[in-house]
């Protein structure tokens, strides 16, 4: 294919370029300072065109644009645009390149001539909108910096439909070919010759825009730009999806909420949390738990992020909605393998939500009413400079549960929930943006006519971002996250109680980003935590209750990390992150504690006095470092090896003696007995991309080691217990696996399989203790399934007709099982089998929906669109819990299913 | 240009969750395990010690149930030994007043070579039971205890035996005799009106007293009976025995308590493996199962008449569903055919308008009238009317 043809003159006239260009032929990849062979190598690999050009006139030409389905002749103008070459297309799809003529050199500038006789001047603070590609912005003061010939230009680039920042927009000037693209807060950043320049910014997937403007100096100029007219589904690319092959983390999954809305729902609530569960190496333990395990991660090792607050319970009504409300989050992104060094705090994986903060456009409502549920939102701008976003949601759910009732144990069950969100974003002047984001949930249920549990969820957080200079920006955040839980118990008025526990936590944090060079991202920070637990208080209930107040002294604790890391591109092939944090923990007084035997169990027995701290004494300090490695190097343009490790510490811990998080389960902080778990990780992985990048493939293996988790000895007792460290057993965990993921981003059918073969294993450790459980010797964990198939397939059918198909299996849980059975007290009971000796039935679920659009002219005024599917389509009853209970003396198994038959589901949704 | 968005969602949702039996392939693993059950009287007062083992879990009814034999002692700090009585079947009597200031080890050696010792026991004095009562609420009857924790006594353990008398669906006086081929009035020996029901539970009830002031637990909530069930129906007898247990004691009744009844719902906790305070002299790490407690046991007995209940609709019965007495008379010439196989009783006598003996009878199955299919016609020897 790469012949050299010798074409000493070759002269192109430009209308016949026009003429002759092919329009099928289309081109898609991210090409970051890529050869011009390289490109050439492959788009002819990718398509039927043929290069011919001399090798010497191009071996200074490199390629730096990122394409989407984009004409080729789009992409060569701007590869030759000042480049001194020049092109043909001739109608058998070959391309001559040869040395540019003057017609050639002087086309570019002749073609933006013809736009600029239209421009009219304006002011950069006026309205920037949708169509104001022919005015003529003025950025900056001529009186600044006189002596530069350069200026820089700044500003956000954000969606006309959502007012969201747009990722990975290219911004770009044709005539000396400086281009950017946006960060994933939109925005970019071009320095530029002082004077007139006509700017162009392409987002992916959608249509070009441009502004004129006349640069006198240093200046902000944000632009909104359309994203897709065709997309009636909000589109959100988040910064882990544009390149399989080239990203520099592994381990990173992003799901757009336009992806998540296309699975099939259950009870036809959007679900961020399901969607995660479409990932490869993230699966949970049971239907209605959205509690989720990563790579053979407990529930409680996930970090869950909404902005920068922590957030503890992530679901409602005990697991069946996720806390998110899909309306005020633009993103969702899991970091599974080489967690970011700005990151830290739990084991497993951190689940970054972002928040929406409404578009600048223009104020606007959205809401819902649903059988289920219903919902309220506003967003818009309040003057020049501030935009908000806020949602709430409620639940009248109780009937659903009425239907359940009789199978599940729920009789006399009623759920009540809702949400608040509110986030507003304030730009202060070009330099500075203030962001406030607030979370606020409540649930309310009982399974019986006695018993009330309650719980909520409140997120505060208020940032202040800062851009020092062209290089640095800092990012400071205070805030605070609090997650309480209550039970009123009712079932005697004598003995009626108040039980309450709750967790807060006080945080601030500073994140930098300096670039040095072109080479390299500095990251670093400092981020504090105060941390203050009631571990549990029980208090009479009612006047005539004589239960005694009990409560158990409050956990205080500060957390203070410092981080840096550093991005570094060593050459096109070669790059790496690293990087570490250093953790310093300090439980405090006032508290008394126990002192035991040294070197024996932790037992009542071995007590042997009790010592007191008063208030801010430091009773247990611990202090760690944790290392983030991760480097990627590519093999040719569409494959690429990526290797990462990194240690992580966590000082918080959830006690829980079932298998899914429950909403009784409480917070415990690292105290003087329980200590910080500690876990690394090592990952490797293989990335390739076929068929003209749309299909996407990789595959990762890792290996996890995990110290200081807790289990629990037998009839351990967890609620309102003041000697908790009596109860739990030290131990240890290793967790290994390897996940492969194939997915096609485009296209009418898009979907992806992911297999996943994982285990996950748990020991007592060999720290003295009262119960070593299966003798020591290493078991299964309660998330341990090796097998894990994920399926999920979109066909569009017409532009107005889309399905979609969603298949999950996964090996059973494993479950100790009664194994033998004795009279004991006047009936049989049961002798159960070594820890997780067992396992349930193998999952299987196939959900299959369908979504109607209306027509798509742009100007209607309403769109409607109807999506109706059926989740567990086979009717499959999959179990969550097999269980024994004896019945007239005799001992019968039971497996317990949450959705034994097909759910067929409706909705109807409309945008105006 | 911004679009809003509304969903309005409509479901047809048939929602359901699903309970199903389960019969998982297990190992026949043979685990025999050694299962120790007792409460021994330190008053005198005889008690029984219970040795098994354990079995498949997938045994039948009418498993030959294997019992360990041997000999069991009780031995005191000072070196005292207090032998128990063998009664076959794997029980073991107690008759010996012991002092309750001393610590004592049981020991047992079975015959096929094994010997087990418990860890040491502080016999407890159960305190006295202050009240045991009744109370009529919207749910229908819940009995309840009342007592007092002491310094040695905190944590309690309460099981409970029941026993009521009842009536069948269609009661009758009459009976088919089949030796003199005819209908005759039952005799006390026959009667199938009205018949004694005993119940045992396998209810753990546990309560630590120090939770609450002066560590009296007041009205303790026992039992609960649902409305209109057929216990209160005619009277009804509990006998709640009340014993004092150590910490860990509490701790292994709980675990057994949790095993039994907590598992299964959507935040059902993990099952524990159960031990107890016995370990193998000849492999320590060999398990286990069953926790023996000295000291004494306290029982109260309650009676409820219908009487105390009244009114107390009733529920209907699952074993009567569908009875009726037939329309047709069966007339004294059809007796034998009509009740020889069993299967139907005489229940309604027809009489004519001058006669003193029933001219014949209507008929109703046997299930509904006969109550001694599901008691017994002969009253427990602690029943009082």
């Amino acid at each position: 294919m790469k012949k050299l043809l010798l074409f000493t003159f070759f002269i192109c006239l430009i209308f016949d370029l026009f003429a002759q260009t092919n329009k099928g032929v289309r081109i898609s990849g991210t090409f970051i300072g890529t050869p011009f062979s390289t490109f050439a190598e492959r788009v002819e690999a990718e398509s039927s065109v043929r290069f011919f050009y001399k090798k010497e006139d191009v071996d200074n030409l490199q390629v730096n644009l990122q394409a989407s389905d984009t004409e080729l002749r789009l992409v060569l103008d701007q590869i030759f645009a000042n480049s001194g070459l020049t092109y043909t297309i001739d109608s058998s799809q070959r391309i001559w390149v040869s040395k540019g003529t003057k017609i050639v050199t002087d086309f570019p500038l002749d073609y933006f001539l013809v736009r600029e006789r239209q421009e009219l001047e304006v002011n950069a603070s006026d309205t920037l909108g949708a169509f104001d590609k022919n005015k003529r912005f003025v950025i900056g003061k001529a009186t600044d910096n006189p002596e530069s010939s350069t200026a820089t230009l700044r500003g956000v680039i954000s969606s006309i439909e959502s007012g969201s920042p747009m990722n990975g927009a290219i911004v770009l000037e044709k005539v000396n070919f400086t281009q950017v693209a946006t960060d994933k807060d939109g925005r970019y950043q071009l320095k530029l010759p002082k004077g007139r320049h006509t700017i162009w910014i392409q987002n992916i997937g959608g249509f070009q825009e441009q502004r004129q403007i006349e640069l006198r100096g240093d200046g902000v100029l944000n632009m909104s730009i359309a994203e897709n007219v065709l997309s009636l589904d909000e589109v959100v690319v988040s910064s882990g999806a544009l390149s399989n092959v080239n990203k520099l983390d592994m381990g990173v999954q992003s799901i757009t909420i336009a992806e998540v809305k296309r699975l099939p729902a259950v009870m036809g609530e959007v679900d961020v949390l399901r969607g995660v569960l479409t990932m490869p190496g993230v699966n949970t333990v049971g239907e209605a738990t959205t509690g989720f395990n990563v790579r053979g991660g407990a529930a409680d090792q996930n970090l869950i992020l909404y902005g920068n607050s922590t957030v503890f319970n992530p679901t409602h009504a005990f697991g069946f909605f996720s806390a998110f409300n899909a309306d005020v989050v633009s993103g969702v992104e899991l970091y599974k393998g080489s967690i970011p060094v700005n990151y830290g705090g739990r084991l497993s994986s951190v689940l970054q939500v972002d928040p929406k903060f409404g578009t600048k456009e223009k104020f606007s409502g959205s809401g819902g009413i649903g059988i289920l549920t219903s919902r309220l939102g506003f967003e818009g701008p309040i003057g020049k400079k501030t935009n908000f976003a806020i949602g709430g949601r409620t639940t009248y759910s109780d009937w659903a549960l009425k239907l359940l009732e009789d199978e599940a144990d729920l009789k006399g069950s009623n759920i009540a929930f809702y949400d608040i969100n509110a986030n507003i974003q304030h730009q202060i002047d070009d330099k500075n943006i203030l962001e406030f984001t607030s979370y606020f949930s409540k649930d309310d249920f009982q399974f019986d006519l006695d018993t009330t549990y309650s719980y909520q969820n409140l997120n505060l957080a208020l940032g202040w971002k800062h851009y020092f200079n062209d290089q640095l920006e800092g990012k400071f955040t205070v805030g605070k996250d609090s997650y309480e839980f209550g039970i009123i118990g009712q079932d005697n008025p004598l003995n009626s109680f108040n039980f309450g526990f709750d967790v807060n936590q006080l945080f601030v944090r500073a994140d930098f980003e300096y670039r040095k060079a072109e080479n390299h991202i500095f990251k670093f920070g400092a981020h504090g935590i105060q941390y203050d637990i009631n571990p549990g208080s029980n208090k009479p209930y009612g006047p005539e209750s004589i239960v005694i107040e009990q409560q158990l002294s409050e956990e205080k604790a500060n957390e203070i990390s410092i981080y840096f890391g550093d991005e570094f591109t060593i050459s096109e092939q070669f790059s790496v992150s690293y990087g570490g944090r250093y953790m310093l923990y300090q439980f405090l007084g006032p508290m008394t504690i126990n002192q035991y035997v040294e070197g024996a169990p932790i037992t009542e027995s071995n007590v042997i006095g009790e010592e007191t701290f008063g208030k801010g004494e430091t009773i247990q300090t611990y202090h760690g470092p944790e290392f983030r490695v991760s480097g990627r190097y590519t093999l040719g343009n569409r494959s690429s090896v990526k290797f990462g490790f990194n240690t992580m510490r966590q000082n918080i811990h959830l006690l829980s003696n079932s298998s899914s998080i429950s909403p009784t389960d409480s917070w415990k902080l690292s105290d003087s007995f329980i200590k910080p778990q500690i876990g690394g990780q090592g990952s490797v992985g293989y990335y390739q991309n076929f068929a003209r990048n749309t299909l996407e493939f990789s595959t990762e293996v890792y290996y996890r080691y995990m110290n200081n988790l807790l289990d629990y000895r037998s009839g351990a007792k967890i609620v309102l217990n003041e000697d908790i460290e009596q109860d739990v057993l030290n131990s240890k965990g290793k967790a290994y696996g390897v996940e492969l993921l194939l997915k096609k981003n485009t296209g009418l059918l898009k979907g992806s399989i992911s297999y996943t073969y994982s285990r996950s294993l748990m020991k007592t450790s060999d720290e003295p203790s009262v119960e070593k459980i299966n003798k020591g010797e290493y078991y299964s964990s309660n998330f341990d399934q090796p097998h894990h198939l994920v399926f999920v397939a979109n066909y569009e059918l017409s532009r107005r007709i889309n399905t979609s198909l969603n298949l999950n299996y996964s090996t059973g849980r494993p479950i100790t099982l009664p194994i033998s059975k004795f009279d004991y007290a006047g009936s049989e009971r049961v002798y159960f089998s070594e820890r997780n000796a067992y396992r349930i039935p193998d999952y299987f679920r196939m959900d299959f929906s369908v979504n109607l659009e209306g027509n798509h002219k742009v100007n209607k005024p309403a769109h409607a669109s109807w999506s109706f599917g059926v989740y567990n389509l086979l009717g499959r009853s999959n179990p969550y819990s097999v269980y024994y209970v004896p019945e007239n003396g005799k001992l019968r198994g039971y497996q317990l299913s949450i959705f034994a038959k097909p759910i067929p589901f409706i909705t109807y949704n409309f945008k105006f | 240009m911004r679009k809003t968005s509304t969903y309005l969602y409509v479901f047809l949702l048939l929602l359901a969750s699903c309970r199903e039996p389960f019969n998982p392939e297990i190992e026949p693993t043979d685990l025999k395990v050694l299962v120790v059950e007792g409460y021994l009287d330190t008053e005198g007062i005889p008690s029984i010690l219970n040795l098994s083992y354990t079995r498949n879990i997938d045994a039948d009814d009418d498993f030959q149930l294997i019992y360990p034999e041997g000999t069991v002692f009780l031995e005191s700090e000072s070196g005292a030994q207090f032998p128990l009585t063998s009664l076959g079947n794997g029980s073991f009597e107690f008759s010996e007043d012991i002092p309750e200031d001393q610590i004592y080890r049981l020991k047992i050696f079975l015959n096929d070579g094994s010997s087990y010792s418990s860890e040491q026991i502080q016999p407890i004095i159960t305190p006295e039971i202050i009240d045991v009562g009744f109370e009529r609420n919207e749910n229908g009857v819940e009995v309840y205890l009342t007592t007092k924790g002491d310094q040695n006594a905190d944590d309690f353990l309460w099981t409970f035996e029941e026993a009521y008398a009842f009536r069948p669906k269609i009661p009758t006086a009459y009976r088919y005799d089949p030796d003199r081929k005819t209908v005759v009035l039952a005799t006390e020996e026959f009667r199938t009106d009205l018949c004694y029901r005993e119940v045992s539970s396998s209810d753990l009830i546990l309560e630590t007293s120090s939770r609450f002031e002066d560590q009296y637990v007041f009205r303790q909530s026992i039992l609960q009976i649902p409305r209109g069930d057929e216990r209160l129906t005619v009277r009804y007898t509990i006998e709640i025995s009340q014993k004092a247990l150590d910490k860990n004691a509490s701790e292994f009744w709980e675990v057994m308590r949790k095993n039994t009844d907590d598992l299964g719902s959507i935040f059902s906790p993990l099952p524990s493996n159960i031990g107890g305070n016995f370990v193998n002299d000849q492999d320590p790490s060999a398990p286990v199962v069953g926790y023996l407690s000295l000291g004494t046991v306290r029982q109260r007995r309650l009676w409820i008449d219908f009487r105390d209940v009244i009114p107390w609709g009733v529920a209907e019965v699952e074993d009567y569903f569908g009875c009726i007495a037939e329309g047709d008379t069966v007339e004294i010439p059809d007796y034998e055919s009509a009740f020889k196989t069993g299967s139907y009783t005489p229940a309604i006598p027809i009489y004519c308008d001058t006669c003193y003996e029933p001219i014949g009878f209507r008929k109703a199955e046997r299930r509904c009238t006969d109550c001694t299919l599901r008691g017994s016609n002969v009253k427990p020897d602690y029943w009082e009317d």
